[in-house]
């Protein structure tokens, strides 16, 4: 069961009285999210992520194609829609003067919530999102982190079915953002909350996403989980072969490989597929009369995908 | 949407710019210095000119009215000018509120906090120039009052809808537009005395006739025949309009990207 099924969705701003500008910040768009999963939306700056996060969301109305979101229709049935989703981003902002548990109240209300069981609700996110000590202590006075963390308390509030993160742990530190993915993925598997996250943080995608597309321009380029992405792209593995004598010459012709490069002593070949290709080249090399000393095999990380994809 | 929920959501609004009104000091400025400095300095003026208790009370009225209905029209704009400030814009179009719920709950944080300028500015106005602003009577003063609220909520809605349309460099409205009311609602004076093209104009204000219905209780000759009702009907058409142009404001800024812009 789909939670998102989005199709050539199109978006162009304008902008500019006299000389109109266009910008076409998405160029048919397609996915399809299913329930209960973690899906991640990367890309570079301008690609095109918030503004396929925010029509999701009901805030921005696309220009073609259709959207359809836990079985609402984004345009006709967005009230409804707004009862089951909710929202957080990177450098969140809120009332200032509002103290932490006065804004989740705020927003609670909003969804219907009232009486002992806003003030349950209200307890129970200062307490999932370890606010306790913070909760009477205003928006203004909070740090990066703690203002993070009231977003994320306010995405709860409505206990939402469909969860979207726009770069939750942008400008955190390293031990604060493993407390945010660790909230995040506890969502899922303790909820069963769908998420859709974007981030620039390839290490956060490939920790969390069941599913990631890449979009660039307006337009995905690539899906699909993080091992077959790398796979999609061609990076390929990498075998380092410590070997005697260092070089062989015919090892970059050898099957599978797809380019050599000494470093360091080391000879790294990228090869398509290392589980294959390994013994092959143990084998060739023994019946070379090459003595390998040592072999380390490397898988590509996502970001090496982003920053080809990104090219 | 059920009924509790609209209340509920019509609380939530109140309770947040009550909130916010409590902690700032400039909103304790905004409700009691520019109220207090315009009736005393109305009040002295009218002394130094030697005008009667009669025309006196005229101009008090009117100072009295206008910062009513600027206060209260501020907390409205409130709605939309809060999230501005705040650039939590998205946050609330992002619920499953519709306008309604943002206007008339400050609006009614409006109410409470016009009537405490109201009250305050006749204890005022009495104690300083022995003008009697209940003179009239509770009935009386009401009507005057819902008259100032509806303008004000009026104002209000449109500046939303202005600030929604442009963005934030339009909260200049919020300060300025109760002073086109100032000049065409005959806040000083008498609407006859204006040029009839403008007079026209200022007959399509509601306060003018809210104004005009006041006064008559101090002597003054009505110039109009049924001011409450033509004030109420023309309060009911402009609440339309302007509720409409604020729908019509979101749903161009759900199109142009503003309601997002906003919130960067």
């Amino acid at each position: 069961m789909l939670a998102i099924d989005a199709r050539d969705v199109t978006k162009t701003f304008r902008s500019g009285w006299l000389r109109r500008r266009e910008t076409h910040a998405l160029r048919g768009v397609s996915l399809a999210v299913p329930r209960g999963a973690i899906w991640g939306l990367l890309g570079p700056n301008g690609a095109g992520k918030t503004t396929l996060l925010s029509i999701l969301a009901t805030l921005l109305t696309p220009d073609g194609g259709s959207v359809t979101v836990l079985g609402h229709d984004v345009l006709r049935e967005a009230t409804a829609l707004r009862h089951r989703l909710n929202m957080a981003s990177g450098r969140p902002s809120f009332l200032w003067s509002l103290r932490v548990d006065e804004i989740i109240a705020f927003y609670g209300r909003l969804y219907g919530l009232h009486g002992a069981a806003l003030r349950r609700r209200v307890d129970q996110l200062v307490a999932l999102c370890e606010l306790v000590p913070f909760r009477r202590v205003q928006y203004s006075e909070l740090s990066t982190g703690l203002k993070q963390r009231v977003a994320l308390a306010k995405s709860l509030v409505n206990d939402p079915e469909l969860l979207f993160l726009d770069e939750p742990t942008l400008g955190l530190d390293p031990d604060v953002s493993g407390r945010v993915r660790q909230h995040i993925a506890r969502l899922r598997r303790e909820q069963g909350i769908t998420i859709v996250l974007t981030t620039h943080y390839m290490r956060e995608a490939e920790e969390l996403c069941d599913e990631i597309a890449f979009i660039k321009a307006g337009q995905i380029l690539a899906r699909g989980t993080p091992g077959e992405l790398k796979r999609q792209i061609r990076l390929g593995e990498v075998i380092a072969l410590k070997l005697d004598p260092a070089t062989v010459a015919w090892l970059a012709e050898a099957p599978g490989v797809l380019r050599c490069a000494e470093a360091d002593g080391w000879v790294e070949c990228t090869v398509d597929e290392a589980e294959k290709r390994l013994p092959e080249l143990l084998r060739a090399l023994h019946a070379d009369g090459v003595v390998v000393r040592n072999v380390r095999v490397s898988e590509p990380d996502l970001e090496e995908v982003f920053v080809e994809l990104a090219k | 949407m059920s009924w509790r929920s609209e209340l509920l959501a019509v609380w939530a609004v109140a309770v947040r710019n009550a909130l916010m009104a409590s902690r700032n000091v400039f909103f304790f400025f905004e409700l009691l210095f520019w109220p207090i400095v315009g009736v005393v300095s109305i009040g002295l003026m009218t002394r130094f000119l030697g005008l009667t208790s009669q025309q006196a009370s005229f101009v008090l009225i009117g100072t009295i009215a206008l910062s009513v209905v600027n206060v209260c029209q501020l907390e409205v704009a409130y709605a939309v000018l809060l999230d501005v400030w705040s650039k939590s814009v998205k946050h609330q179009f992002l619920a499953p509120i519709g306008i309604r719920h943002l206007t008339v709950g400050s609006w009614l944080v409006g109410i409470v906090r016009g009537s405490a300028i109201f009250v305050l500015l006749a204890a005022l106005g009495w104690w300083a120039f022995g003008f009697e602003v209940l003179a009239p009577g509770f009935p009386a003063v009401g009507v005057f009052l819902l008259g100032c609220f509806l303008t004000a909520w009026i104002v209000g809605v449109a500046v939303c809808a202005l600030i929604t349309l442009f963005g934030n460099r339009a909260e200049a409205f919020a300060w300025s537009s109760v002073n086109l009311v100032l000049v065409l609602a005959g806040i000083y004076y008498p609407i006859s005395v204006l040029p009839d093209s403008v007079a026209a104009i200022a007959a399509a204000i509601p306060l003018t006739y809210f104004l005009d219905a006041y006064r008559a209780h101090f002597g003054f000759v009505s110039e109009f025949r049924t001011p409450i009702a033509t004030g109420l009907a023309l309060s009911a058409l402009y609440a339309a309009l302007a509720h409409w142009a604020f729908f019509a404001a979101i749903q161009r800024a759900r199109r142009t990207g503003l309601l997002l812009k906003m919130s960067e």
